[in-house]
């Protein structure tokens, strides 16, 4: 694991009166890509704010590279930010954009030069110097502002939803852009999105967040394949989130079905949720399967089609590639290591905090 | 049908325009008219505009609307601007109540903002004069500046400036580069706009100049007792112009601000042609500022001073300033419309004017009420040497021991009638009651000139204050009222010499003036008599230059002196000296500037006539102006 760079230290802070983030601690590494991910209003902005210095937290301390800067004001920190609404200077042209930040510490200008050509080669827009900026497409002028943040060879570039105002296909092809720069720069990434797939495609360091908590942190695959609850659970992908029973170790009772799980330590007959992929369901020839349901609706995706199917009273959502047309009559079966057994919170409250035994 | 409605429309449009326009077409035009009377067209001109330049009264008044202008503009921009920033950065709350707060001012009426801000100055005792006036528009201006500047403020985004701040700009410098530039479009709207109030401005800066300072629109509208003089025209005309670039200005800095978002490329030149043409126009400005400035000499502070309230037109401009030259004496110089708007400055403050020149009447009511102070006629040696002694026996009317007053001009009231058009000769009042001469009579619109018609063609007192007296004028008023052209009182003037009215009841000075544009007029004092009126020039109790006032006084007595004032205002003169001194033998021996004392005989003077009879007056006056 590489070195800590940014330590978040039992960050509070509110807004009139109302608790944005309640004792938040989080720890960033260097050269790492990290993604704060949740829903708008729980925090992750905020969170992002009082690393780049635009909010001060109410309480705790921000330690950047071993040293207190919750105090140190923005033009003094080693990070640059690309916002949302990209933030261009409208009445200046790309160059003039570009080196805004190297003019301010005054560099010369064949090293501005340089520079400039530099950031458009990484950014793909080559000889765009003299454009203006509403002269641009959304995606372009957000390139323009990740070449603004990064000409500064700031430590760490903080980005702040920089693909909510692009569309789907812009978005994608961003996403791989923003994989490359962070491997040809070598610098951390922290980025914030309530986008679950772009966090799982691009992240290094998933950080979900809700209401204030963080919820669970961790890789990609772990936040998808293993969510701690609920929330996660539903937040993170598509999923069959069903209440349960579970009966021993690596035994749980869904919808009164027996399955054999792998989780172990959660007692005897005690109540849970469980968590299965739409992926993970397996539709089998009746008879053959655990619980007996019929397909109520499909749809093509593509990929895979998309199925509802109703059995034991509850109504599973499944993706498989394989076609089982809308009245069809089916089993359902799931692998003991496909099911995800989650503590059920006994209040709101509960879960928000994200109370749940390590697994 | 749809090309009747266009049609409909054009004309109703033409409407619109000509109402709108056509008094400023018409102003316009006056202030190139040769001819100083409205009614006549004169031939061509510039001399208006050339007197204008020369006008030293003007241009500093001009003067100093500019300077106010222009500092209040820049700074209430800067304040304004300030403030329409940080409304941003509060809870929504606290910006429309703050919002709601500033925006008072634009609302209220202008009178009520104008005299809270005076009596504010009184109870803070600051003297009232430039400061008081330009924070009062800075006050003003402010609302405007935030009403341009706020829509724009709320459609950047924060983020841009921060985005400034994340590369390391200081908040300053982050706030120059990100917002401002995108705010500078409203800015100088905002300021234009502001810059056009300011320049507007009466009725605040009325409540707040005190004495002695005046702005363009208070000196204008001191000059109305003897109507607006054509250089009046010329400067409206100028200023109509300026205020109409200005405007054009801001509306294309505004719609350039509009379609940068759609034309980026061509829009930074754009922008800076506007702020080019704005730059230049407030460069113009500055430019007459100066050149004001040279010629009013604004900043040249005498240690002494005198100032003098006179009624508006009724002195040679060049008299003054020989009088400063000759003495060192500033002569701080203001302007009143009536006797009664006179009164009620000095009553409410004693020490605002040395030195007055109020009517007959009006000085008899002052010292009645202990507001003159007692003349040192030994610092009057050309007052007691060149003053006619009948005319101060006519003084003796209204100061009886010619302690507090000198004369200044004096004259009579009658009928200045046209040749062409009345034949007979007129004789006596009765003839304003002739029915042949329907719709051709003007008659004076003020309460004692009215009544002192009626009350001496039946042989009355035009002092009387008998009810049934007053009635029995007031009836006959009334039975006149139906002939009557119209009551008015600079327009008898332009009237007659327009051949608009065969009769009209006028002051001699007037008929003088009239005679000379248009020959056909002739003026007559009635056998049954009239009113013979002195205006003289008197001390308030607090005079503050005391000294200064009575070499005023004494120097308006010089033969020479009187001999310029009488030629420039053509009111006749007290001064036997001047009289003689008189080259037009037409105009020395006249019996209109200077009535025999078999007509003077005939005549009376106004008297003050006490608080009872003033209100008898006046109700019988509604009545008549009712009747009409």
């Amino acid at each position: 694991m590489e070195k800590e760079l940014i330590n978040l230290d039992h960050i509070y802070k509110s807004y009139d009166g109302q608790l944005i983030l309640d004792d938040l601690s989080l720890v960033i590494h260097e050269n790492e890509f990290v993604t704060l991910l949740g829903p708008s209003g729980c925090g992750k902005t905020t969170t992002l704010r009082i690393i780049g210095g635009f909010e001060t937290p109410d309480k705790g301390r921000v330690i950047f590279d071993g040293q207190d800067i919750t105090a140190l004001a923005p033009n003094k920190r080693q990070l640059n930010t690309v916002f949302q609404k990209y933030a261009l200077f409208t009445h200046m042209d790309i160059a003039d954009n570009i080196a805004f930040g190297l003019r301010i510490k005054n560099k010369s200008d064949q090293y501005i030069k340089d520079k400039i050509s530099y950031a458009l080669k990484l950014v793909n827009l080559d000889g765009y110097e003299h454009r203006m900026p509403d002269s641009l497409s959304g995606g372009q002028q957000q390139r323009i502002a990740i070449a603004r943040a990064i000409v500064n060879e700031p430590k760490v570039l903080l980005l702040d939803e920089p693909l909510g105002a692009l569309d789907l296909k812009l978005r994608q092809d961003m996403q791989y852009e923003l994989i490359r720069l962070k491997r040809e720069l070598g610098i951390t990434f922290i980025y914030v999105t309530h986008d679950q797939e772009e966090a799982l495609t691009m992240s290094d360091h998933i950080v979900v967040m809700n209401q204030g908590y963080i919820q669970q942190e961790g890789t990609p695959e772990a936040i998808y394949n293993e969510p701690e609850n609920a929330f996660v659970a539903d937040f993170i992908g598509d999923s069959n989130i069903i209440s349960a029973t579970m009966v021993k170790d690596e035994l749980v009772r869904i919808l009164g079905t027996e399955f054999p799980c792998v989780d172990k330590g959660f007692g005897v007959e005690k109540p849970v949720d469980v968590v299965i992929r739409p992926e993970d369901v397996k539709l089998v020839k009746r008879g053959e399967g655990k619980i007996p349901g019929v397909v109520s609706h499909i749809i093509f995706k593509g990929v895979h089609y998309e199925m509802e199917v109703q059995a034991g009273g509850f109504e599973w959502l499944v993706h498989s590639t394989k076609e089982s047309p809308a009245g069809t009559e089916v089993d359902i079966d799931v692998d003991p290591f496909d099911i995800q057994v989650m503590n059920r919170p006994a209040s709101e409250d509960e879960q928000a905090l994200g109370v749940v035994d390590d697994v | 049908m749809n090309s009747k409605t266009r049609t409909f429309e054009k004309i109703y449009m033409g409407i619109i325009f000509l109402f709108m326009y056509a008094p400023i077409v018409t102003l316009i035009v006056l202030s190139f008219n040769k001819s100083k009377s409205r009614a006549k067209w004169g031939g061509f001109t510039f001399q208006w505009y050339l007197s204008l330049v020369r006008d030293s009264e003007v241009l500093n008044a001009l003067a100093n609307t500019l300077i106010i202008a222009l500092i209040a503009t820049v700074v209430s921009t800067i304040i304004g601007t300030a403030a329409s920033v940080a409304l941003m950065g509060m809870k929504r709350r606290t910006r429309s109540l703050v919002m709601g707060v500033t925006n008072i001012p634009m609302i209220n009426a202008d009178i009520v903002t104008g005299i809270s801000l005076m009596l504010l100055f009184k109870v803070l005792h600051f003297e009232a004069g430039f400061v008081t006036v330009l924070i009062a528009h800075i006050t003003f201006d402010i609302p405007y500046v935030m009403l341009s500047v706020l829509p724009r403020m709320k459609t950047i985004s924060p983020s841009v400036y921060e985005a400034a701040l994340d590369l390391g700009a200081k908040p300053l410098f982050a706030f120059r580069k990100t917002i401002l530039p995108d705010l500078m479009p409203s800015v100088i709207s905002g300021a234009l706009m502001a810059f056009t109030m300011s320049i507007d401005d009466f009725i605040i800066t009325y409540f707040t100049k005190g004495s002695g300072f005046d702005t363009l629109s208070t000196k204008i509208y001191s000059e109305v007792k003897r109507g607006i003089r054509p250089e009046i025209y010329a400067l409206s005309a100028i200023i109509f112009v300026v205020v109409l670039i200005l405007l054009l200005v801001s509306n294309r800095i505004k719609a350039g601000a509009g379609k940068r978002v759609k034309k980026s490329l061509s829009a930074r030149g754009e922008r800076i042609k506007n702020i080019a043409l704005a730059a230049g126009v407030v460069a113009f400005s500055a430019l007459i500022v100066v050149m004001a400035l040279v010629y009013g000499g604004v900043f040249s502070k005498k240690s002494t001073q005198v100032f003098v309230y006179n009624f508006g037109e009724y002195i040679d401009p060049d008299v003054i300033t020989m009088f400063e030259e000759e003495t060192g004496i500033e002569v701080v110089y203001d302007e009143f419309e009536s006797n009664e708007i006179m009164y009620a400055k000095i009553a409410s403050d004693g020490a605002a004017y040395d030195v007055m020149c109020p009517s007959d009447y009006m000085i008899a009511k002052m010292i009645s009420q202990d507001m003159l102070m007692k003349l040192d006629k030994s610092a009057l040696p050309n007052a007691v040497e060149y003053i006619g002694g009948q005319y101060y026996n006519s003084a003796k009317a209204f100061d009886p021991e010619n302690e507090y007053a000198v004369p200044y001009c004096w004259g009579t009231v009658g009928i200045l009638y046209n040749k062409k058009m009345v034949q007979e000769p007129v004789t006596s009042w009765d003839i304003l009651w002739d029915d042949r001469y329907s719709g051709e009579i003007l008659m004076q619109d003020s309460i004692r000139d009215a009544f002192m018609v009626a009350l001496m063609r039946r042989g009355y007192s035009m002092n009387s204050t008998d009810p049934g007296e007053i009635n029995s004028a007031a009836e006959d008023l009334i039975e006149q009222a139906p002939l009557v052209q119209a009551y008015v009182i600079d327009q008898v003037r332009d009237k007659m010499i327009g051949n608009e009215a065969a009769l009209g009841v006028i002051y001699s000075g007037e008929a003088i003036y009239t005679k000379r544009e248009n020959p056909d007029l002739e003026y007559v004092v009635p056998d049954e008599g009239s009113n013979v009126w002195i205006d003289g020039w008197v001390i308030s109790r607090d005079a503050v230059n005391v000294d200064n006032a009575l070499a005023w006084i004494d120097f308006m007595c010089r033969p020479e002196i009187a001999l310029k004032n009488f030629e420039y205002i053509t009111y006749s003169t007290p001064n036997i000296a001047a009289q003689e001194l008189i080259e037009d033998d037409d105009i020395r021996n006249s019996s209109v500037a200077f009535p025999d004392n078999e007509t003077l005989e005939r005549c009376d003077t106004f008297i003050s006539l006490g608080e009872e009879a003033d209100r008898l007056y006046n109700e019988a006056w509604k009545r008549v102006k009712s009747a009409n």
